[in-house]
């Protein structure tokens, strides 16, 4: 690229210029939208280059990487050239997809395998992973300044989601605790808030619901025909649990578990768990997807974008993506979401796709490398404002003007969404090895409840008996 | 008439309920995904072509960069895993079945009843063992160590279906032709193979299909470079929503080898009309 | 009748140590080739009797037949057994005889026959996986043009995998739309392998067509169905890419059959003991089933070849 290229981004970025200048000036030198993006991550990592740390440490080897098919791994390969010039590494990497992901990275790691250096991970995936000991606590490359950058800036990742992923290990105790260790890094989340079709709520003379009895309402009243009023996810799997049902089930204070005595006791047959189930059960029976039961991430986004239904309570980000090449693209709304009327904000629970070093890799240094350059202010930047590495993990991120100006321009309502329900954005399950077995459990009885095979008080005092004994047998509660 | 009308009538109801899904599926891969989520479903739409040029030439343009799609990389795994697993299946398989056909010799039928039981063993039961062993013996991520696996489909399968053809070949043929000073080998290779051609054909082609089928082999002992089709269509479905125009065209591609096998496997197929008149 | 059929065979008319040694050296590198899969079988067995929990390496430990009381004490365990052995008798009941009436239809050739029966394997060609995944959008209430088409003759509302009710009708159907194809291969290719004459002296005798059907080729098919039956049961009791991508096992535990329990166990829970326990007593159930048709198998080529 042309050095006048060059010197016009890097006078951009030392604010030498504004955006809307740049873009000008950068039009006149022949540069569209994708390009200019492009080059303008180019000059962010001459400016990362230039500063005192050695990114060339680890010149001349190659980092494995394990990776999901995922907008957020399209990302970063378009501007993997920019690490590969600034640390002179080369990077392979196994994507796989996200169907079968998980069943992969569970083989390769079970077998102790030296073959990938850093990985894709869920949160939730940690408590499994971190105990088995395939996971690096990265707090011990964090606090090396001869390791990280001092441009890395580890407190701009947001709180709640470095504690996320932090955990001691001890079933029950707080996530991001005293002793915790730092399992992964977040490189994107998600958090679960209305989105809705504004043309289905304009023509219906309807707002954005206030709270679950509104919701109900609402919902039931954008039913008619071929429209159902609220989206949901409801396959038998944990990822029928944690969106909005786990999110609203926070809301009205019911926890999956209490410690007594120092002992988890399953906890998700308390009055409020049973108060709000009941309430979710009746509301997909009378204005859910007809065919619950067999409902994905996909299903669900897909009938928003087709205009099958009126809203989703799920993960923000799946309203983002429907509001583009879709039917309905362009009338997709997105409202913060706190259902109990007595609650002070939403409690999103979230999903933090994140990036964990791997326990058998022989270079752990040079895996360390890579993340913290995914993971920082310069690619989550190129990330957020040129591509779908959204939600951002980084407070800059979300302060950055571009990044809110494409979300003004091209999803209204999403950055207000995002900063009403921020504050309250985390996982709001508690920590323990047998997540998994919980949460698939817990989906089954919300499907039983459903067809109504058995009644919501019946279905949560029988799964709270089956998780307990689950935790005696594993030896992780008396 | 009457018959031959119910033949009719069956046989349009037998084409409706195994073809409607393959029509239905090849219409939408001429489809944008917009024209596909259509409530309710219609056939008015413009076809386009779009997904098998994103498939072929690897390249998807998304309104966030160019993807790069890895499916004909897939189709060419599956090709290699496919041919190399059902050649060394005959290979080892058809003499074997024509040796339990032919003799009976001391532990033959238990030997016949291991290889059958190789099957038996649910694939998950052996996966992570066989991802250990294969990455100390530096079989992991080769088409070698994956054709091997193959076997324990691919093989039983030609193995009990060949048998039963030569075990229905009468022997009276081969007989006289030994009689007549001709080798083993000879009688095996010119008058065995060729009468129980048909039979051979149909096991090849199933085991071919069979190993076409596979994923969880390919997806726990490799990496991404040696994934199958089966593997590579589930690439379509992210996070940012399913394509199921592009599924419905990387299905459609997956298809045609598997087809035009079959129709070179057909002439063979149907050729056991013919074997009545050498039958004792 | 076992001694004439051995009479017969030809190396009995040349006895020389090469005759002797010649089955074997068929047989033997089929075996030789396909026997290292005993190791990681081995290690198998040794998993299923040890607490072994990815997530809890510290609690490893053999316990010899734990995992397996545990399992039979559990009444998920009962349940899986019920519907796994249900959808095997549904699948391979409905597909034989599917497969046969069709394999009946197509026998004689013709141009259009000819053509049906390639085009009829084409659901065999797809691999299950991803044909659930487009029988999910077909049956989709919204997008689904077997729903809607459904509505037009004024089923409202079917709800196909996702209701306790009509999920396994899905699954089977999804199953046998699959799989029906392999029967009718096998059994078309055995038809026409049949010989001709006891046709012909039916036919000359005027004896009538289900006499026909049921004694002569019904009988003389049997070795064929049950050859196919044989595989296709292999098969559906180890049904899991249909199942899992229509439902996951649910609704409930409608559908939690075998595999599934097991690749929730040690995909999803890492409880690597447990799966493998699950998967043992599978293997056991299937080793006896086929056991008992190999037995059959067998009887049937003797009388055979003694009639022969």
């Amino acid at each position: 690229m042309s050095k006048r290229v060059d010197d016009l981004f890097d006078a951009h970025l030392s604010k030498k210029l504004g955006r809307r200048e740049l873009a000008n000036r950068a039009a006149r030198l022949g540069l569209g939208g994708v390009a200019a993006g492009y080059l303008l991550n180019a000059a962010g990592t001459r400016a990362l280059a230039a500063g005192s740390f050695d990114w060339k440490a680890h010149q001349g080897t190659t980092v494995r990487l394990l990776l999901n098919k995922h907008p957020y791994t399209d990302a970063m390969i378009n501007n993997l050239d920019n690490f590969k010039e600034l640390t002179g590494m080369d990077v392979v990497y196994d994507v796989f997809p996200e169907d079968v992901y998980f069943d992969k990275v569970t083989a390769a790691l079970s077998s102790r395998s030296s073959q990938y250096d850093a990985f894709m991970t869920g949160a939730y995936q940690t408590w499994q992973y971190g105990p088995a000991g395939w996971l690096r606590d990265v707090n011990e490359w964090i606090g090396d300044p001869s390791k990280t950058a001092d441009t890395y800036n580890w407190d701009d990742l947001l709180p709640n989601l470095r504690a996320s992923t932090a955990w001691s290990g001890v079933p029950g105790e707080a996530l991001g605790g005293s002793g915790a260790k730092q399992w992964a890094v977040p490189w994107g989340f998600e958090l679960n808030s209305i989105s809705y079709n504004r043309r289905m709520f304009d023509a219906a003379g309807v707002t954005p619901p206030e709270n679950m009895e509104d919701l109900m309402e609402k919902a039931a009243k954008l039913t008619s025909g071929d429209v159902y009023g609220i989206g949901a996810r409801g396959t038998r799997s944990w990822a029928t649990i944690h969106p909005g049902y786990l999110s609203g089930f926070t809301n009205f204070g019911a926890r999956d578990f209490v410690v007594e005595d120092g002992n988890l006791k399953a906890a998700m047959n308390s009055p409020e768990g049973k108060k709000f189930t009941q309430m979710w059960i009746e509301m997909l029976q009378k204005s859910g997807p007809r065919n619950w039961t067999t409902y994905t991430w996909y299903e669900v986004g897909n009938d928003l974008g087709a205009g099958a239904s009126a809203m989703i309570y799920d993960a923000d980000i799946l309203g983002y993506f429907q509001n583009r090449g879709t039917k309905e693209a362009g009338n997709i709304g997105y409202a913060a979401f706190a259902p109990n009327p007595e609650a002070e904000q939403p409690t999103p629970n979230v999903w933090i796709w994140s990036l964990g070093l791997s326990a058998f890799s022989e270079q752990p240094d040079a895996g360390w490398h890579f993340i913290q350059w995914a993971t920082g202010t310069e690619h989550t930047t190129f990330g957020a404002t040129q591509a779908d590495l959204v939600n951002p993990v980084r407070q800059s991120v979300w302060n950055n003007a571009d990044f809110q100006a494409r979300l003004k321009k091209d999803y209204p309502g999403y950055l207000e969404q995002y900063q009403q329900s921020s504050d309250g954005s985390k996982i709001y399950f508690t920590p323990q090895p047998l997540f998994f077995n919980l949460t698939t459990e817990w989906a089954a009885s919300l499907q039983k409840m459903h067809a109504n095979q058995v009644s919501v008080d019946e279905g949560l005092d029988q799964l709270a008996e089956s998780v307990n004994q689950q935790l005696r047998n594993a030896g992780i509660a008396q | 008439m009457i018959v031959k009308a119910v033949r009719a009538v069956l046989l349009a109801l037998v084409a409706l309920f195994f073809l409607f899904p393959i029509f239905w599926v090849l219409l939408m891969s001429v489809m944008t995904n917009q024209d596909i989520l259509r409530s309710p479903p219609s056939l008015i739409f413009e076809p386009t072509l779009e997904n098998y040029v994103a498939l072929i030439s690897g390249q998807l343009d998304t309104s966030v960069g160019t993807l790069e799609v890895a499916y004909m990389r897939n189709l060419m795994n599956s090709l290699i895993l496919g041919v190399g697993s059902v050649l060394l299946s005959l290979l080892l398989g058809v003499p074997a079945a024509y040796a339990f056909a032919r003799f009976r010799f001391r532990l033959g039928e238990n030997i016949a009843f291991t290889l059958l039981s190789f099957r038996f063993a649910p694939p998950l039961l052996v996966l992570l063992p066989l991802l250990f062993y294969f990455q100390q013996l530096g079989l992991y991520d080769t088409y070698f160590g994956l054709i091997w696996v193959y076997q324990l489909i691919t093989l039983p399968l030609i193995l009990w279906i060949v048998r039963g053809y030569f075990e229905d070949i009468s022997e009276d043929i081969e007989h006289a032709y030994r009689l007549d000073g001709h080798s083993w080998l000879a009688t095996f290779l010119r008058i065995a193979i060729p009468l129980a051609r048909p039979g051979i054909a149909a096991a090849a082609l199933l085991a071919f299909i069979f190993a076409w089928n596979n994923f969880i082999f390919a997806l726990i002992l490799g990496s991404s470079d040696v994934q199958p089709v089966t593997v590579g269509a589930l690439a379509f479905i992210t996070a940012s929503g399913i394509n199921y125009g592009q599924i419905a065209a990387a299905l459609v591609l997956s298809v045609v080898p598997t087809l035009i096998l079959a129709l070179f496997a057909q002439r063979y197929l149907v050729e056991g009309l013919s074997l009545g008149a050498v039958k004792g | 009748m076992v001694e004439l059929a051995q009479d017969r065979a030809l190396p009995r008319a040349r006895s020389s140590a090469r005759d002797w040694l010649l089955p074997y050296l068929l047989s033997l590198p089929s075996l030789l080739v396909t026997i290292g899969i005993l190791i990681p079988f081995g290690t198998a067995v040794y998993y299923s009797m040890e607490r072994y929990n990815l997530a809890f390496p510290a609690g490893r430990q053999f316990i010899w037949f734990g995992n397996y009381i545990s399992l039979f004490g559990d009444p998920g365990f009962w349940n899986t057994l019920q519907v796994s052995l249900l959808y095997t008798l549904l699948c391979v009941g409905i597909q034989l005889l599917l497969g046969l009436g069709i394999a009946l239809l197509l026998v004689r050739r013709t141009w259009f026959n000819d053509v049906m029966s390639v085009l009829l394997i084409l659901p065999l060609m797809v691999a299950p996986a991803i044909a659930s995944l487009m029988w999910k959008l077909m049956t989709n209430p919204s997008f689904g043009i077997l729903s809607y088409l459904l509505t037009l003759v004024g089923v409202e509302r079917f709800p196909w995998a996702s209701s306790p009710d009509t999920a396994l009708f899905t699954v089977v159907l999804v199953d046998t739309w699959v799989y029906t194809p392999f029967i009718t291969i096998l059994l078309l290719a055995g038809l026409r392998a049949l010989p001709k004459q006891p046709f012909e002296a039916a036919e000359l005798d005027g004896v009538p067509q289900s006499f026909v059907f049921f004694r002569i080729t019904l009988p003389m098919l049997m070795p064929y169905i049950l050859t196919a039956g044989l595989f296709r049961m292999l098969e559906a009791i180890q049904q899991f890419d249909i199942i899992y991508a229509m439902t996951q096992g649910g609704p409930g535990d409608t559908l939690m059959v075998f595999q599934i329990q097991a690749y929730l166990s040690a995909f999803t829970y890492t409880n690597i003991g447990r799966s493998a326990a699950v998967l043992m007593v599978l293997w056991a159930i299937t080793f006896l089933l086929s056991n008992l048709v190999i037995k059959r198998w067998l009887k049937l080529r003797e009388r055979r070849h003694g009639n022969a």
